[in-house]
C-alpha cells in the first residue's frame, strides 16, 4: 500500500461508516498482495456474496454470474498489490471491479440481441430490487436512502446499476433527454452518498 | 469550458458504468487531469458499492473452492517499486494508476474465462524465451492457457501441495477426467544454467517424463500443464542436466500422490 501524501484535507474518498465492515477487508487485501491464501479466503468470505449478488443482478444468468464472480475474485487476487487505501475503501475497489465486469459481460456482442429484447420489455425494477428484503441493516439503509430519492432519480439509478443500462438506454426507457438523465444520475448518487454517510 | 462542464456531468453515469466505451474513454481522459473529479468519483463509488452490497446473496456451493484453486496457480502482479521520485512527477502518476487498474479488465478480452487471462500472460512470458515467431508464441500460449483452464474448471479438479526437498512449495491442481494436471511452484532454488527442473509421472505403467519447468520469475514457477495423467500416478520433480533426461538420473526432490 502506498503512502497517501498527495491526498488533500477534506478528501471525499475518505472511508466513512460504509467502510467500517471493510476496514478489515483492506488489511486482508494487503495480505493477499503478499500471496497469503488464508487472507484471500477471508476476503472471499466477506465480499463474495456481495460480488455474486451484484453481478447476478446485472447478468441474471446464474452460470454466467458465477463465471464473472470468479473472474472478479481472481482479479482481486492478481492485482491486490495495486489497491491503494488512500483512494477509497476496499469494498468500493472490489465492487467497482465486479460491477464493471458484469456490465462488460452483458454488453458483449453475444449479449446484444438478448439485451435489446430485455430492454423492450423492461419494467421499472425498483420493487423487484426492494422485494428481496432479507433484513439486514445495510440493506435497510440502502432501501431507506433509495426511497428518499425522487422517483426519476431512483429509476435512473436502479436501471443503471442493477440492470447495467447506459444512460442513453435509461433515457429511452424513461422517455427523457439524455442530458437530463446524466444530471439526475449524478444528483442521485450525490444524495445517496450523503444519505448513506459514506463520505462527507 | 462548456466542453469540460458537459464532460463532468457524466460523473454519475460513469460511477455506475452506465456509459458507452467511447464515453468511458473520454471521461477517463478528463479524470486524468482533474483531481477533484477523481475524488468525486471515488466518493460516488462508495455509494454504488453499497448498492451492490445490498444485493448480496449466498454464493453457490463449489464456487469458492474453484476460485481458491484457480488463485493457487495464478501469478500475482508485483507492486509498483518504491522509488524516490520528485513530488511533481509522482502525483499525476498515482492519480492515474487506480483508474488504469480498474480499466484494464474491461479491455482485455480473452476467449477463455477467468484464470486463462492470467495464465496467458504468464505463459507469454514463459514462451518469450523459446524459438518461433511471435504469432506462434502467442498461439502456443493460448493453447496452453486453454488446457490449463480446462483442468482448473473440471468438475473433479482437486488441489494438492507438496514440499520440495531443497526448498520451495509445489501446488498441483489435477483432473483425472481430463488426464492432466497444472503445476506451479513458489520459492524453488534457482539452478545453474547447466540444469533444469523436470517433472515426472510415476505409476503402475512406469515412469514418464512430464516436461521441463520454465525458469522461475520473482520466486514463482509455472503454471505448466502436464498431460497423460493416469490413475495411481505420483508426481516427482528432479533437477536434470541440460534439456532434460529420458529417465530421472538425479534424486527425487518431490513426490506427491495424485
Amino acid at each position: 500500500m502506498t503512502a497517501t501524501g498527495s491526498q488533500e484535507p477534506g478528501n471525499r474518498a475518505r472511508p466513512g461508516p460504509a467502510a467500517s465492515a471493510g476496514t478489515d477487508l483492506a488489511g486482508q487485501i494487503a495480505l493477499v498482495a503478499r500471496g497469503e491464501a488464508a487472507a484471500f479466503d477471508a476476503v472471499f468470505e466477506q465480499i463474495g456474496p456481495s460480488v455474486f449478488g451484484a453481478v447476478k443482478r446485472v447478468i441474471r444468468d446464474p452460470a454466467q454470474s458465477e463465471e464473472v464472480t470468479q473472474e472478479v475474485m481472481l482479479e482481486v487476487w492478481r492485482s491486490a498489490s495495486k489497491f491503494d487505501a488512500g483512494r477509497g475503501s476496499a469494498t468500493a475497489w472490489v465492487m467497482t471491479l465486479a460491477h464493471r465486469r458484469a456490465v462488460d459481460r452483458v454488453r458483449s456482442v453475444q449479449a446484444e440481441a438478448e439485451r435489446e429484447r430485455r430492454i423492450a420489455s423492461a419494467e421499472i425494477p425498483f420493487d423487484e430490487v426492494m422485494e428481496a428484503v432479507e433484513t439486514s441493516l445495510e440493506r435497510e439503509r440502502v432501501r431507506r436512502c433509495l426511497g428518499a430519492l425522487t422517483e426519476v432519480q431512483r429509476e435512473s439509478v436502479t436501471l443503471a446499476y442493477y440492470r447495467g443500462y447506459t444512460y442513453g438506454q435509461v433515457a429511452s426507457l424513461l422517455g427523457v433527454p439524455t442530458g437530463t438523465v446524466k444530471t439526475r444520475m449524478r444528483d442521485a448518487l450525490i444524495r445517496l452518498r450523503d444519505c448513506l454517510g459514506v463520505a462527507e | 469550458m462548456k466542453q469540460r462542464r458537459d464532460t463532468h456531468t457524466l460523473a454519475g453515469a460513469y460511477a455506475m458504468d452506465a456509459v458507452s466505451a467511447a464515453d468511458r474513454e473520454r471521461f477517463e481522459r478528463h479524470l486524468a487531469g482533474c483531481q477533484e473529479c477523481a475524488r468525486e468519483i471515488a466518493s460516488l463509488r462508495e455509494a454504488t458499492a453499497l448498492l451492490g452490497a445490498a444485493a448480496a446473496e449466498p454464493v453457490p456451493a463449489g464456487l469458492k473452492d474453484r476460485i481458491m484453486a484457480a488463485a493457487a496457480v495464478t501469478r500475482q502482479q508485483p507492486p509498483a517499486e518504491t522509488v524516490p521520485a520528485p513530488a511533481s512527477r509522482r502525483t499525476p502518476d498515482r492519480a492515474g494508476s487506480w483508474f488504469r487498474s480498474l480499466a484494464w479488465p474491461g479491455r482485455l478480452t480473452l476467449a477463455t474465462a477467468g484464470v486463462a487471462g492470467a495464465a496467458v500472460l504468464a505463459l507469454a512470458v514463459v514462451f518469450g524465451v523459446s524459438n518461433g515467431s511471435m504469432q506462434q508464441q502467442i498461439d502456443q500460449a493460448q493453447a496452453s492457457s486453454q488446457q490449463i483452464a480446462v483442468v482448473l474448471t473440471a468438475q473433479d479438479a482437486r488441489m494438492t501441495t507438496g514440499t520440495v526437498a531443497g526448498g520451495g512449495t509445489a501446488t498441483i491442481v489435477m483432473s483425472h477426467s481430463k488426464h492432466a494436471l497444472v503445476f506451479t511452484a513458489r520459492g524453488l532454488h534457482a539452478l545453474p544454467s547447466s540444469r533444469g527442473y523436470e517433472l515426472w509421472l510415476i505409476g503402475p505403467s512406469g515412469i514418464r517424463a512430464a516436461g521441463m519447468l520454465p525458469a522461475g520469475s520473482h520466486g514463482m514457477t509455472g503454471p505448466v500443464i502436464a498431460s497423460g495423467l493416469r490413475p495411481g500416478d505420483h508426481l516427482a520433480l528432479t533437477a536434470e542436466p541440460g534439456g532434460g533426461s529420458p529417465r530421472p538420473d538425479t534424486p527425487m526432490m518431490l513426490d506427491v500422490a495424485l
